[in-house]
């Protein structure tokens, strides 16, 4: 007897919904293949207010601490209504839930990357209170123009305070932000540019000053600014205005247009999607398009998913710890609800992606972090991946609001081959069908044989446990 | 290196539950993985060499890296200097609150928990030490100071070289503690770990341990990336520090901080006495562009203080014979600009200090030629002394025998005294 089997999506399709997503999964592999195909999914992915997203907007309901102004955010942190650790926490959890649940995924997995170029950490204790504003910020260019999320980026309150550009002004000016524009959000080390450059950099961006510590307002302060010629790399400006406002402007659309800045920004889009170690034709590609177009994001990444080069090396990119626990929290098809408690799903999330190394915008430098696989597959990780893995499959942790499938779920019309129940399995956890190491693997873990007939009484639900873990802990969902 | 290649690598699945895992194996699989980087990535294999120091009971070094650029200048201050306190109004540490001073120096009253060490002579300093050339950038100074041979091209760190020298099956010489992810300095074809804590080496085991160990090997036997060693890494790691994973960490003799879990974990490894020969251990926060605060309150106070009351609960911790095998050395990427900035902060510089505590160390002084402050690179204090030299000393002392050239290619150390 032969199953009829779970369509899945054609390699390459599931390819590049892989890379875009945060894991495919039975329903997503439904959405693409009513939108006409993989890249007609993408495309349609790229404007995202085209796609209704329920389940974003409920989960913005469940944290509603977080929809203050920053002065309102501060005013309650300081009477102790709701303490800023608490907002903080609550923020990288409601991102968590929106990477798992939104249908706008490739929407979510820009916001992500553009978020890492331009970090600023969730940890941070000066800058919190704006980190949710310039979220916002992030999330309404990220699909946009690059040069446009720049000009927003750097002067946002979130940014000064984390780099101290809130407190530099023309007789203090201070350094920090005016170097990593240049050589972490922009052009990088390589365009050359002198300890000189950076001084000058940080004297243009004075001005944008917050009123730390009393309300957290920012504001523009023309007496801070400083006045005088400005020149960076090819970047001359007199400067003599106290507004400096616009000069900055001019100077931030300098640098995003900069064809270093092109050539970084291509770079690092291609170790996102493609590889660690991208081939060189595809960055210039990717770079050109960039350049070309102005910085638009949507023509760069049409570039990018459309060259040939984009479609080597699937499953080379290894999850890293956030990716791990949303993608296996969404092809496990978890459902979750509005906490009811303190330790519900959002925060039992959080707490699983700590264990493994990372939290949702904690890492704690301003580079943002790693992009390259390499760095997240250590044997440490490898291990809390594992334990992460169980906790999920087993419905051990999170524990509260939350509903995990029953075993029988995963199963098929039985009585099957036990081979095919595998392969159903993988269809459904994996998107893809199952491979003959796989198969072989499970038959060997619950010793039964690949063609034995089995029926419901051969796969309680200790049985099907061990069958979806070794699933989790393959190389296929490691990888993306 | 092909005929090394574990043969069971390329069987097909029916064989996989015979593949085993062995030390020279991973060592085998990692080269496969780094594939053209790998040539010259075997130097440090090809001089293997009778180890020394690696067998079970030897000594230990462990690197705190101060992230950030930590401010060498208000730990180990330069008091007699009338450069420092006019160059720094508001954040110098005024000469009276020493805890400890000579003709040239003294230490931050942070560092007070280690006076006993200090006047003990097991801690010691090492000042105007840098990279050879000034760079102010914190993530290329990172990536200079911690792979330490740039010129090779294969991106391998200096610790996992040196770990790299001696082959020891079973055993992981290089842990990291903190998090998963190893910094550069562990990088390499040699096996290192980064956990968050000792309990990380728990395998999930739902029932049926032998079972589930063979599926994870044979699941990823077909991955010779470094993916797939990395997992033979962990089942090995597991196994071979099983003892260790359900252990309990004590921390409550630790003051509560960043510092507190993975110093308490770093003793408790280092007594297990499983052949841990390099912990590696992040201690950041150090970039005090703003509000740096003076002697007696704020940031600097605060962070220094709870680095030297951590390391001395870590030395109690080691207890006698412990203490007098570990060597603890801080490296910082970068020191401060001389002059502070308008912020009370300090903005990205150059030369810094070093500090060294614990077994072989001359302490109770500061060691290296001092420059003074009259004469600056571009406003920061001048490197005389290159922190290569230093690790060098620490290694040959401790170590006796490592080939200190295939650990810091092409370099040769200036002698610092800093090390019996």
């Amino acid at each position: 007897m032969t199953l009829a089997s779970i369509r899945v999506l054609a390699e390459s399709s599931r390819h590049l919904v892989s890379r875009f997503s945060s894991g495919v999964t039975p329903a997503l592999t439904k959405q693409v293949r009513a939108a006409g195909g993989a890249r007609q999914w993408f495309e349609a992915q790229l404007d995202p207010s085209s796609i209704g997203d329920p389940a974003a907007t409920d989960v913005q309901s469940w944290f509603p601490d977080i929809l203050y102004s920053p002065e309102t955010l501060w005013r309650r942190h300081q009477q102790g209504v709701v303490k800023g650790y608490q907002v903080r926490f609550q923020f990288g959890c409601r991102t968590l839930m929106r990477r798992i649940y939104s249908t706008r995924q490739v929407h979510e997995v820009m916001t992500d990357f553009w978020s890492n170029l331009l970090h600023v950490p969730l940890g941070d204790e000066e800058s919190w209170m704006h980190r949710f504003e310039y979220d916002a910020m992030i999330r309404k260019h990220a699909l946009g123009r690059f040069d446009e999320m720049l000009v927003k980026a750097i002067p946002h309150p979130a940014m000064g305070l984390y780099l101290n550009n809130a407190v530099s002004t023309k007789d203090r000016p201070n350094e920090n932000l005016g170097r990593e524009l240049l050589e972490l959000h922009t052009v990088g080390l390589d365009a050359g540019y002198t300890e000189r450059d950076v001084r000058h950099s940080a004297h243009l961006l004075t001005g944008y000053l917050v009123d730390r510590w009393n309300t957290f307002s920012a504001y523009y302060s023309t007496e801070a600014h400083y006045t005088g010629t400005i020149r960076v790399l090819g970047f001359t400006h007199p400067n003599t205005s106290r507004d400096g406002r616009p000069a900055t402007t001019a100077y931030l659309r300098y640098l995003a247009h900069h064809p270093a800045t092109a050539r970084r920004i291509a770079h690092r889009l291609c170790v996102r999607f493609v590889g660690d170690e991208p081939p060189g034709e595809l960055v210039t590609a990717v770079a050109g398009t960039f350049q070309r177009s102005g910085t638009d994001i949507r023509a760069t990444l049409r570039t990018l998913v459309d060259h040939p080069l984009f479609y080597r090396g699937a499953r080379t990119k290894a999850r890293t710890p956030i990716e791990d626990f949303v993608a296996s929290a969404r092809v496990l098809g978890v459902r979750t609800r509005k906490p009811t408690r303190d330790k519900g799903f959002p925060r039992g999330a959080s707490m699983q992606c700590e264990k493994m190394g990372q939290t949702p915008f904690g890492w704690p430098a301003p580079n943002g972090s790693p992009e390259s696989s390499s760095a997240w597959i250590g044997a440490g990780r490898v291990i809390s991946s594992f334990g992460v893995h169980l906790d999920l499959v087993t419905g051990t942790f999170p524990k509260y609001d939350v509903t995990y499938q029953e075993h029988t779920h995963w199963l098929p019309a039985l009585p099957a081959r036990f081979d095919e129940v595998v392969d159903h399995m993988s269809r459904m956890v994996l998107g893809m069908p199952a491979g003959d190491r796989l198969k072989w693997t499970i038959s060997q873990r619950l010793g039964i044989e690949g063609r034995q007939l089995v029926g419901g009484g051969d796969l309680p639900e200790h049985r099907v446990i061990p069958m979806l873990q070794l699933m989790l802990d393959s190389p296929t969902h490691m990888t993306r | 290196m092909t005929n090394e290649i574990d043969p069971d690598a390329s069987r097909d699945s029916s064989c996989c539950n015979d593949f085993r895992v062995t030390r020279r194996k991973l060592l085998a699989g990692f080269a496969a993985g780094a594939g053209g980087l790998a040539a010259s990535s075997l130097i440090g294999r090809a001089a293997r060499q009778v180890a020394y120091a690696a067998a079970l009971g030897g000594n230990v070094l462990v690197v705190i890296s101060l992230r950030g650029g930590a401010d060498g200048l208000s730990m180990i201050v330069p008091h007699t200097n009338a450069d420092y306190y006019r160059l720094r109004p508001n954040t110098a540490v005024p000469s009276g609150q020493l805890v400890w001073r000579d003709g040239t120096f003294g230490l931050h009253p942070s560092l007070a928990p280690l006076l006993p060490m200090w006047r003990a002579g097991t801690f010691g300093a090492v000042h105007a030490v840098g990279l050879a050339a000034p760079n102010r950038s914190h993530f290329e100074a990172i990536e200079i100071v911690e792979d330490a041979d740039l010129g090779s091209g294969a991106r391998t760190g200096w610790l996992n070289r040196m770990i790299g020298l001696d082959a020891f099956e079973g055993q992981v010489e290089g842990v990291h503690f903190g998090s998963p992810l190893i910094s550069t300095a562990l990088v390499g074809d040699s096996p290192a770990i980064g956990l968050t804590e000792l309990s990380n080496l728990q395998l999930p085991v739902y029932d049926d341990a032998t079972a589930t160990r063979e599926g994870w090997r044979n699941l990823w036997a077909g991955s010779r990336g470094e993916f797939g060693d990395n997992v033979r890494l962990a089942l090995q790691t597991a196994k071979s520090m099983r003892s260790l994973a359900g252990a309990t960490v004590d921390v409550s003799r630790y003051p509560a901080g960043p510092l507190s879990a993975v110093l308490a974990n770093t003793a408790l490894l280092i007594r297990s006495n499983v052949g841990a020969k390099v912990v590696t251990v992040d201690y950041g926060d150090w970039d005090m562009h703003s509000g740096m605060g003076s002697a007696s309150h704020g940031w600097m106070k605060d962070h220094l203080y709870h680095l030297a009351q951590s390391l001395r609960v870590f030395f109690d911790d080691l207890g006698t014979t412990w203490g007098t095998k570990v060597t603890v050395v801080t490296i910082s990427e970068f020191g401060r600009r001389v002059a502070e900035n308008g912020n009370g902060g300090v903005d990205h510089g150059y030369g810094n200090c070093m500090l060294l505590l614990g077994g072989g160390v001359r302490g109770g002084r500061v060691h290296g030629e001092w420059p003074g402050l009259s004469e600056l690179t571009e406003g920061d204090l001048r490197v005389r002394q290159d922190y290569r030299s230093v690790l060098a000393e620490v290694i040959s002392r401790r170590f006796p025998g490592t080939n200190i050239s295939a650990v810091f290619p092409g370099f040769r150390p200036a002698p610092i005294g800093a090390m019996a």
